[in-house]
């Protein structure tokens, strides 16, 4: 599903985040990247979805290099990977029903499909009773799980997840993280950026430890530490 | 795309009231740009139209000062008429003249008051058959010992025509030139529409929207832009050139103004058409613009 061939990244300015990167996710795989902050971890995300750009390597998603794809299919392939971003980027002045709608608006989907998935996706976040909130009036926890909403409200094959207990307790922190394996048993794949070091251990899945740039670790059923 | 259009009609309504003071410079620019250019696109069509009236009078008058008699008039009549070039003849007796001059001025003056002769020459009207006849025709006819001055319109006809095309190629310039800041200024008060939303925008772009889908909004804002600045620069020029018209026919009646309402309804369409390209057409390049400068 996912497979990354020594990629490096350098960005403009000089700095080298990623260094000679290989790797392999299968289909409806769940992974957890960790490693320490700067190790590169949301830079490899973001080269999934091409924000940016491998530097060299390839990067491949659903068999396509995502680094040669032609500037305008990028859409499509962002609407096959849900992202939950480390800075959640919910739209500030739409409610939560709108921010969770718009990732399917953008398909041209009729309204009547629209309605009715955004309020599945609502539903499995737990997040119905929040629909007219806006961004600013909703805790850290529930623009998480919104965005979760807006990330597999159109059912992509690959979800990616960036911090996604950043700032929440632990009992909010486990309860997205269920969540997030509830996702991956309705066969997704599942990539999952985190600091969580009782979240990782307990969950037994696989693990790819970043650090510098360099994957010094890939462990299946593994644990946060060595 | 039609599932959308509520949506991206909503969306440009939206942002449209956000940033409604520069909504309103934009729509003033528009329209103040329009108006400029309604007004020299006047100004162009009635002088081309009072040169072509004032050309369509292939006539040369020449003027006999002597007292002469109808015999003698009518000798001259026939002579004149068998010049090459010369269509027809027509003798108009100073009384005549005299009688004509009155009719057309003598409300408003109480001619025979002032004047206790009549101060007006015969006058041959020689019709020539085409415009640049003229020259060679007048100088034959100034030839005949009886006629003491000719004149015709030639002169002045070329005259205007000068000015016409300079007006013409002016107005066409400055037309171009006014279009072109316009549009800039479209372009730059819809960018900062755009760039106030910038973030939305890339937001948008993460979650997989395509470029053509994030830039209707905005280029049904700039639409709308165009058509009230339209509207409002086809308001401003109705209304003073029908000023304008009842102003000159009270005090030149004799120019020819056009006052076509199917001409002007076409200017009008045109404005209104110009503006709402305007509008969409700067719209369009500045999402362009800051679309590229994005993921
Ligand atoms: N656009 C950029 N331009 C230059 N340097 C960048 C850019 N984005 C990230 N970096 C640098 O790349 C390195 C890796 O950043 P990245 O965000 O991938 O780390 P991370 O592992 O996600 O960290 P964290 O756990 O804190 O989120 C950092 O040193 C960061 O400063
Ligand atoms: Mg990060």
């Amino acid at each position: 599903m996912i497979e990354l061939v020594n990629v490096s990244k350098s960005f403009s300015n000089g700095v080298d985040v990623l260094f000679n990167i290989s790797l392999n996710i299968g289909k409806e795989e769940f992974v957890f990247i960790v490693g320490p902050s700067g190790a590169g971890k949301t830079t490899m995300m973001k080269l999934l979805y091409r924000e940016e750009m491998p530097s060299s390597g390839k990067v491949i998603v659903d068999r396509v290099n995502v680094a040669e794809l032609d500037y305008k299919q990028v859409p499509y392939l962002r609407r096959n990977i849900g992202v939950v971003f480390q800075d959640y980027k919910l739209l500030p002045k739409r409610t939560v029903l709108e921010n969770v709608a718009f990732a399917l608006r953008v398909t041209g989907a009729p309204r009547s499909t629209i309605r009715r998935k955004v309020m599945q996706a609502l539903e499995l976040v737990g997040m119905l009773r929040r629909v007219n909130a806006f961004p600013d009036e909703l805790s850290g926890g529930e623009k998480q799980r919104a965005c979760i909403a807006r990330a597999i409200v159109n059912n992509p094959p690959i979800l990616l997840a960036d911090e996604p207990t950043g700032n929440l307790d632990p009992t909010t922190s486990w309860d997205i993280i269920q969540l997030l394996d509830k996702i991956n048993r309705r066969n997704t794949t599942v990539l999952v950026a985190t600091h969580n070091k009782s979240i990782v251990d307990s969950m037994k899945r696989r693990v790819v430890a970043l650090e510098n740039g360099r994957i010094v670790r890939d462990q299946l059923l593994g644990g946060y530490g060595v | 795309m039609f599932s959308n259009l509520e949506f991206f009609l909503i969306e440009a309504l939206r942002s449209f009231r956000r940033g409604a003071l520069m909504s309103l410079v934009a729509i003033a620019t528009i329209s103040v740009s329009l108006v400029i250019f309604g007004l020299f696109l006047l100004l162009v069509i009635n002088l081309g139209n009072i040169v072509g009236t004032v050309s369509s009078r292939m006539d040369i008058a020449a003027y006999v000062e002597k007292d002469i008699s109808l015999e003698e008039a009518g000798e001259l009549q026939l002579k004149l008429g068998k010049l090459p070039g010369v269509e027809k003849v027509e003798f108009i007796s100073k009384t005549e003249a005299w009688r004509n001059f009155k009719q057309e001025f003598g409300t408003k003056l109480e001619l025979d008051d002032i004047m206790t002769s009549n101060p007006l020459p015969h006058t041959f009207s020689v019709k020539v058959r085409t415009p640049d006849l003229l020259p060679a025709v007048a100088k034959q006819v100034s030839n005949f010992q009886l006629i003491d001055e000719v004149r015709y319109s030639g002169k002045f006809i070329d005259q205007i025509r000068t000015l016409v095309d300079a007006v013409r190629l002016g107005g066409a310039a400055l037309v171009v030139l006014i279009s072109f800041a316009t549009l800039l200024i479209v372009v730059n008060t819809i960018r900062l529409t755009v760039l106030a939303r910038e973030t939305d925008i890339s937001i948008m772009k993460l979650v997989g929207a395509t470029d053509t889908f994030i830039k209707w909004p905005f280029i049904i804002e700039g639409v709308i832009l165009g058509v009230l600045g339209g509207l409002v620069s086809f308001i401003v020029l109705k209304f003073s050139y029908d000023a304008i018209i009842l102003r000159v026919a009270a005090a030149l009646p004799f120019l020819p103004l056009v006052a076509d309402q199917r001409l002007l309804a076409v200017i009008h369409l045109v404005m209104i058409v110009g503006g709402t390209a305007l509008g969409m057409l700067g719209a369009y390049i500045s999402v362009s613009r800051v679309l590229k400068s994005e993921v």
